[in-house]
C-alpha cells in the first residue's frame, strides 16, 4: 500500500514550463541577450493553463517558456557568439580604460559576429513558408527604411532595409503582382499576390515621424535584423523566379536614357545606383533576354468534380486579372511636385504605365512636363494656371481608386479642385444586410459594366460646360471619345451578359426533371433547419433566450438602420439635386 | 644607458676633485682666539681690498689688453647695424654637473668578497648538439642541390606560391546588417549553407555533432491566429465615407469615455471623504471620561434591560421515538414504490408517445449543437485575445481617428495620425510574440552630490 509519497510540483505542468529568469540562467545569458535570442529563433512565451500549478503554488504573474523550447535553444551556436561578444566588450572596455589603443584596435578587428542564415533556413524550411511570413518582414523593412539616420538605430540597418525594400518594390513592378492599395490616416496599405500568396504590408507616409517613446527600439531592431535576412533571401529567390539579375541591374537600354552625369547632383557615386533603383522608373535587366514567346494556350484538364460553369468562372477570373494587370498600359503619367512621388510611381509602374516627374524632384525622370505624349498629369493643388492641351489633369486619388476598382474610373470626379468622392477601402467586403454606401454601389455597378447615373452625370457635365471656358472644348471632345469607348465596352459586356443569360437559359431546359426534386429537397432541408432553430430557441434557458433575443434584435436594428441610412442618403441627394437645379434656374434667369 | 647614469660605479676615479677641497676651507678651531682672529681686523680688510683690486686689474688686462679706462672708445664699443648672419648655433648649456654619488651600501655589501674568480661557463661558448646540427645542415645542403627541402621550407614556399603571405587571403566577410551584403539561394539544392556537410554520412555527422538539432514541428505554429497586418477599417481612410467615419468616431468616443470613467473612479477612491471634525466633536473627545455620572446611568439602564429580557435557551432537538422512526421508514418505502410505479407507467406510456420522444431527442440534439457552437466561438475568441505573458496586461492603443474638422480635403494636406512603429509594436504584443513590458526605471546607485566649484560660484550681491 505504502510507496513513496508523491511530491508536489515534480511532475505535470510544473515541470513542463520554466520561468524566464530560470531559462536565462540556464542559458547563461543576460536578459537583453536572451530576449534577442528568443526573437531570432522564433520562440515565444506561453501562458500555462494552470498558472498556480506551474508557479509552484504562487499566483504571481510571471513569464513562462516551455522547457522543451529552452532545451532546444541550448543547441544554438549563436548562444556561444553572444557569450563571446560579452567577453569582447569586457576586454575592449578594459583596453580603453588602460589607454591601450593598439590592443583596442586588434580587438575591434576580431570582433565576434554571427549570421542568421541558418536560422532562416531552420524557421522556414520551404520558400512558401517564408512567403507566408513576409507581411511582418516587409512592414518592418519599409518602416525602418524611412527612419532618420540619427542614431536611434544603426545606420547600416536603415540602409540595408532601404535596399531590400526597393528591391522588393522592383520585383512587384516586374511581376505586376500588386492588387490593392489603401490610403489610410496611418499609412499606406498594399496587397500583392506573390506566387499565389497574398502579402499585405503597410508603409508610413514620408516625413511622418514622431518617435514614440513607449516602443522598445531594441526589440524592434532585433526583429528587423532577422527580417532583413529573411527578405534578402526571399528577394533573391523571387528575382530568380522571374529570370532577373540579383542584385538588380537597371536595364542597359533604360540606363542609356538616363544620363550618367545626371546622378551626381542627387547622390554620391556609391549611392546613386540605389537611388536610381529606388526611383522605380527604369525596368530591370534580365539574366536571359526575354524571348517573345508566342503565347501558347495551356491545355486545360478538367479536374474531377469541376463543372463547366466553374471552369468558365475560373477562366473569366483569369482574364479579369490579366486585364487588371494591364490597367495603365499605354498611359503616360506626369507627377507634379506636390504629389507623393514614391507610392504613385510604384503603383503606376505596377500596372504598366509610364511615369515621370520634375527633374529637380528626384533622380530618374524620363521625360519632361512639356512632353506632348503625356496623357495624365497628376496634380494636387486647387488649380493650375498654365494647362497643356491634350492631357487630363487629375488628383492623385484617381490612381488609387482606379487600381482598387480594377478599371479606369470616369475622370470627371477627380479633376483638380473638385470635391473628391470618398476613398473606399478595398480590404472591406460587405456582408449581407450591411449598409453599403451609394459610392460603393455605384462602383460595383461600374465594375459590372453598367452606367447607372449616366443621366445625372450628363446633367452635371452640362453644368460644367456652361461654367467652363473655351479651352475645355478639347477635353470635352476627348470625353466624348472616351464615352464612345465606354459605350463600346458596355456593349461588349452586355453581349457577354447576354451570353451568360443564354447559357443560364439553356441549362435548366436540360435538367428540368432533376431540378424539381432538388428544390423539394432544399425546401425540406430549410424547413427542417427552421424547425430545429425554433426548437432550439424553445429549449434555451431563460438567460440565454434573453441574450439570443437581444442579439436578434441587434441584427434587425442594424438592418433597419442601414435602410434608414440609405433613405437618408437618398433624401440628402435629392435635396442636393433640387438645390442645384434651383441654382441653375436662378443663374439662367 | 640610463642605468649607467643613475647608478654609481663601485670604484670612482677619485673621492673628490679640487673644487671640493676649496669648498672645505680649513678654518681651524673656533674656540681659540687664533682661529677667529685670522681674517679679521683692519689690516686684513685692507689686504683683501688690495687683493680684489689687483685681481680686477689682472682681469682687465687679460680681457681687454690693458685697463679699460685707458682704452679708446672705438676699441670698447661698436655700432649695431642689424642682425649679422647667424654664425654658429649657441652652445647648449650643459646642465650643472651633479656631484658623483657614492654607491649604495646595499650594493657594496652584495659584492663578492672572494678573491678567487668564478669558474667559466663552457656551455655559454658552445652550441648544444653542434655536431649533429652541422651534419644536418650539410645533409640538407646536399638535398637542396637535388631540389628537396625540409618540411617547413616546403610549406613556406607553397604558401608563397599560393599568393603571398602578407596580403589577406580574401576580403573580410560582410556582416549580417551590412548594406552591401550578398544573398544566395538558401532554399536551392546547392546552397553554401549546406555545402560543407553535403554528401556526408548523416549518422557520422550526427555522432560528431556536426548536424544541427532539428527544429521541433510544434514551433512552426504561430502563437496567435491573428493576421500580421490588420488593415484599418474604412473609417480610417484619408477621405472616408461619412457613415464609416461616424462609426469610427463613435468607437473612439466609447474608448475615450471608458478611459475617463476609470480615471474618475481612481480619483474618487483617492478623494478624502471625511469631513474635518466639528468643534462639538472635538470638545466631546476632550471631555471623554470627565462626565462620569451620565455613563454610570447608561450602564445601569443596560443592566435593567438584560433583567427584563433574559436570553433564550436554545431548543435541543429531542431524540425520535420508536414510533416516529417506524412511520418515517414506512413513508419512505411508500414514496419509493410510488416513484417506481410512476416510472414503469411512464415507460409503458412512452410506447404511445414515440413522436414526442423523438421530438425531445431532436430538441436535445439541437441544444447540444448550439452549445458546441457557443463553445467554439468562445474558444476562438480566447485564441485571438492576447494572452497574459507577464506582469502587465496587454493594453490596446485605441483606434486612430481624425475628427471631422481634421480630415484633409486633399492628399497634400494629410497629416498622418498615429505611428506605424507603435502599430507594429502593439501588433507584436497582440500576437503574443513579445510580452508587454514597462520601460526599466533608471535607478541611481548612489546619491548625486552637488558641489559648487569655487571658480564657477554664482555671485549673489
Amino acid at each position: 500500500m505504502g510507496g513513496l509519497e508523491k511530491k508536489k510540483y515534480e511532475r505535470g505542468a510544473a515541470t513542463n514550463y520554466i520561468t524566464r529568469n530560470r531559462a536565462r540562467k540556464k542559458l547563461q545569458l543576460s536578459l537583453p541577450d536572451f530576449r534577442r535570442l528568443c526573437i531570432l529563433k522564433g520562440i515565444y512565451p506561453h501562458e500555462p493553463k494552470h498558472k498556480k500549478k506551474v508557479n509552484k503554488g504562487s499566483t504571481a504573474p510571471r513569464t513562462f517558456y516551455l522547457l522543451k523550447d529552452i532545451k532546444f535553444l541550448l543547441h544554438e551556436p549563436i548562444v556561444n557568439k553572444f557569450r563571446e561578444y560579452k567577453v569582447f566588450v569586457r576586454k575592449l572596455r578594459k583596453a580603453y580604460g588602460k589607454s591601450e589603443w593598439g590592443t583596442a584596435e586588434r580587438l575591434k578587428d576580431n570582433k565576434p559576429t554571427y549570421k542568421l542564415d541558418h536560422i532562416v533556413k531552420e524557421r522556414y524550411p520551404t520558400f512558401v513558408d517564408a512567403l507566408r511570413d513576409l507581411d511582418d518582414a516587409l512592414s518592418m523593412c519599409f518602416l525602418f527604411s524611412t527612419f532618420p539616420r540619427t542614431g536611434k538605430c544603426h545606420v547600416q540597418t536603415i540602409q540595408l532595409c532601404r535596399r531590400l525594400a526597393v528591391e522588393f518594390q522592383n520585383y512587384v513592378i516586374a511581376s505586376r503582382s500588386l492588387r490593392k492599395v489603401f490610403l489610410s490616416i496611418k499609412g499606406i496599405y498594399y496587397q500583392a499576390e506573390v506566387l499565389g500568396q497574398p502579402i499585405t504590408w503597410i508603409t508610413p507616409y514620408a516625413f511622418a515621424h514622431d518617435h514614440p517613446t513607449d516602443v522598445d527600439y531594441r526589440v524592434m531592431a532585433t526583429f528587423t535584423e532577422f527580417y532583413t535576412t529573411l527578405l534578402g533571401f526571399v528577394n533573391f529567390r523571387l528575382y530568380h523566379s522571374l529570370n532577373l539579375l540579383y542584385p538588380p541591374k537597371i536595364d542597359s537600354q533604360a540606363e542609356d536614357e538616363l544620363k550618367p552625369a545626371e546622378g551626381k547632383e542627387y547622390a554620391m557615386d556609391s549611392e546613386s545606383y540605389l537611388e536610381r533603383l529606388s526611383a522605380l522608373s527604369a525596368s530591370l535587366a534580365r539574366a536571359v533576354a526575354p524571348t517573345h514567346e508566342d503565347e501558347v494556350e495551356v491545355d486545360e484538364f478538367p479536374v474531377e468534380g469541376e463543372t463547366a460553369e466553374l471552369m468558365d468562372a475560373k477562366k473569366k477570373e483569369q482574364e479579369a486579372l490579366e486585364k487588371h494587370k494591364k490597367l495603365f498600359e499605354g498611359l503616360r503619367f506626369f507627377l507634379n511636385r506636390e504629389v507623393p512621388r514614391e507610392p504613385l510611381a510604384f503603383i503606376i509602374r505596377c500596372f504598366g504605365g509610364q511615369v515621370s516627374w520634375d527633374k529637380s524632384l528626384c533622380i530618374g525622370a524620363t521625360y519632361d512636363a512639356t512632353d506632348p505624349s503625356i496623357t495624365h498629369h497628376i496634380i494636387d493643388r486647387p488649380r493650375l494656371d498654365k494647362q497643356v492641351v491634350g492631357r487630363y489633369y487629375l488628383q492623385p486619388q484617381w490612381v488609387f481608386d482606379s487600381v482598387n476598382a480594377k478599371l479606369c474610373l470616369p475622370m470627371a470626379d477627380y479633376f483638380p479642385g473638385v470635391l473628391l468622392p470618398p476613398h473606399l477601402s478595398p480590404f472591406v467586403t460587405e456582408k449581407e444586410g450591411d449598409y453599403v454606401p451609394p459610392e460603393k454601389l455605384k462602383l460595383l455597378a461600374l465594375q459590372r459594366g453598367e452606367n447607372p447615373e449616366e443621366e445625372s452625370e450628363e446633367e452635371e457635365e452640362e453644368e460644367e460646360e456652361e461654367e467652363g471656358d473655351n479651352d475645355k472644348e478639347e477635353e470635352e471632345e476627348e470625353d466624348e471619345s472616351e464615352k464612345e469607348e465606354e459605350m463600346k465596352l458596355q456593349k461588349m459586356e452586355e453581349q457577354k451578359m447576354e451570353e451568360q443569360k443564354t447559357q443560364s437559359k439553356v441549362l435548366p431546359v436540360k435538367v428540368t426533371a432533376g431540378k424539381v426534386r432538388l428544390e423539394d429537397k432544399q425546401r425540406l432541408e430549410q424547413e427542417q433547419q427552421s424547425e430545429e432553430k425554433r426548437l432550439a430557441i424553445m429549449m434555451m434557458k431563460k438567460r440565454e433566450k434573453y441574450l439570443y433575443k437581444k442579439i436578434m434584435f441587434g441584427k434587425k436594428r442594424k438592418i433597419r438602420e442601414a435602410n434608414k441610412l440609405a433613405e437618408k442618403r437618398k433624401a440628402h441627394d435629392a435635396a442636393l439635386k433640387e438645390q442645384k437645379k434651383k441654382n441653375k434656374k436662378a443663374r439662367q434667369a | 644607458m640610463a642605468a649607467a647614469e643613475e647608478f654609481l660605479a663601485f670604484n670612482p676615479a677619485g673621492p673628490a676633485g679640487p673644487a671640493a677641497a676649496s669648498r672645505r676651507r680649513n678654518r681651524g678651531p673656533r674656540n681659540r682666539k687664533k682661529g677667529w682672529k685670522r681674517w679679521g681686523g683692519p689690516e686684513a680688510r685692507l689686504g683683501r681690498e688690495i687683493g680684489d683690486f689687483l685681481e680686477d686689474v689682472g682681469l682687465q688686462e687679460r680681457a681687454a689688453g690693458g685697463l679699460i679706462s685707458e682704452q679708446p672708445n672705438e676699441d670698447l664699443f661698436f655700432l649695431d647695424t642689424g642682425s649679422a648672419p647667424k654664425s654658429q648655433p649657441l652652445k647648449k648649456k650643459k646642465p650643472p654637473q651633479k656631484p658623483p654619488r657614492k654607491p649604495l651600501h646595499v650594493d657594496l655589501v652584495l659584492q663578492p668578497l672572494s678573491k678567487v674568480p668564478p669558474p667559466k661557463n663552457i656551455c655559454a661558448y658552445q652550441t648544444p648538439h653542434g655536431r649533429k646540427e652541422r651534419r644536418r645542415r650539410q645533409f640538407w645542403e646536399k638535398k637542396a642541390e637535388i631540389g628537396e627541402f625540409p618540411r617547413q621550407e616546403r610549406r613556406l614556399r607553397a604558401r608563397l606560391a599560393r599568393g603571398g603571405c602578407g596580403a589577406p587571403q580574401k576580403p573580410p566577410e560582410l556582416g549580417r546588417s551590412d548594406p552591401q551584403r550578398p544573398f544566395y539561394d538558401i532554399w536551392g539544392e546547392h546552397n553554401p549553407l549546406d555545402a560543407p556537410l553535403a554528401g556526408q554520412d548523416p549518422w557520422y555527422l550526427q555522432q560528431t555533432k556536426r548536424l544541427r538539432v532539428q527544429r521541433p514541428p510544434r514551433l512552426q505554429a504561430k502563437p496567435s491566429p491573428l493576421p500580421p497586418v490588420e488593415v484599418i477599417g474604412q473609417g480610417g481612410s484619408y477621405n472616408p465615407p461619412f457613415q464609416d467615419h461616424q462609426e469610427l468616431l463613435l468607437r473612439a468616443l466609447e474608448v475615450e469615455t471608458r478611459r475617463r470613467r476609470e480615471e474618475e473612479k481612481v480619483e474618487r477612491r483617492l478623494k478624502v471623504t471625511e469631513e474635518p471634525p466639528s468643534q462639538e466633536a472635538v470638545l466631546r473627545e476632550q471631555l471623554q471620561g470627565l462626565l462620569e455620572e451620565e455613563e454610570e446611568e447608561e450602564e445601569r439602564d443596560e443592566e435593567r434591560d438584560e433583567e427584563q429580557n433574559p436570553p433564550r435557551k436554545r431548543e435541543q432537538p429531542g431524540r425520535k421515538t420508536e414510533k416516529q422512526r417506524r412511520r418515517e421508514k414506512e413513508q419512505r418505502e411508500k414514496a419509493g414504490a410510488r416513484a417506481r410505479a410512476r416510472l414503469a407507467l411512464q415507460r409503458r406510456q412512452g410506447l404511445f408517445r414515440l413522436c414526442s420522444l423523438r421530438r425531445a431527442l431532436r430538441l436535445r440534439d439541437a441544444e447540444l449543437r448550439r452549445r458546441r457552437l457557443l463553445r467554439d466561438r468562445q474558444r476562438r475568441l480566447r485564441e485571438t485575445a492576447p494572452k497574459r505573458l507577464g506582469r502587465l496586461r496587454y493594453e490596446d492603443a485605441g483606434p486612430e481617428v481624425q475628427l471631422s474638422e481634421e480630415l484633409p480635403e486633399s492628399l497634400r494636406r494629410l497629416r498622418p495620425e498615429g505611428s506605424v512603429l507603435r502599430d507594429r509594436f502593439k501588433s507584436l504584443q497582440r500576437r503574443n510574440m513579445i510580452e508587454p513590458r514597462e520601460r526599466a526605471k533608471f535607478r541611481r546607485r548612489y546619491r548625486v552630490k552637488y558641489v559648487e566649484k569655487r571658480s564657477f560660484r554664482a555671485v549673489t550681491l
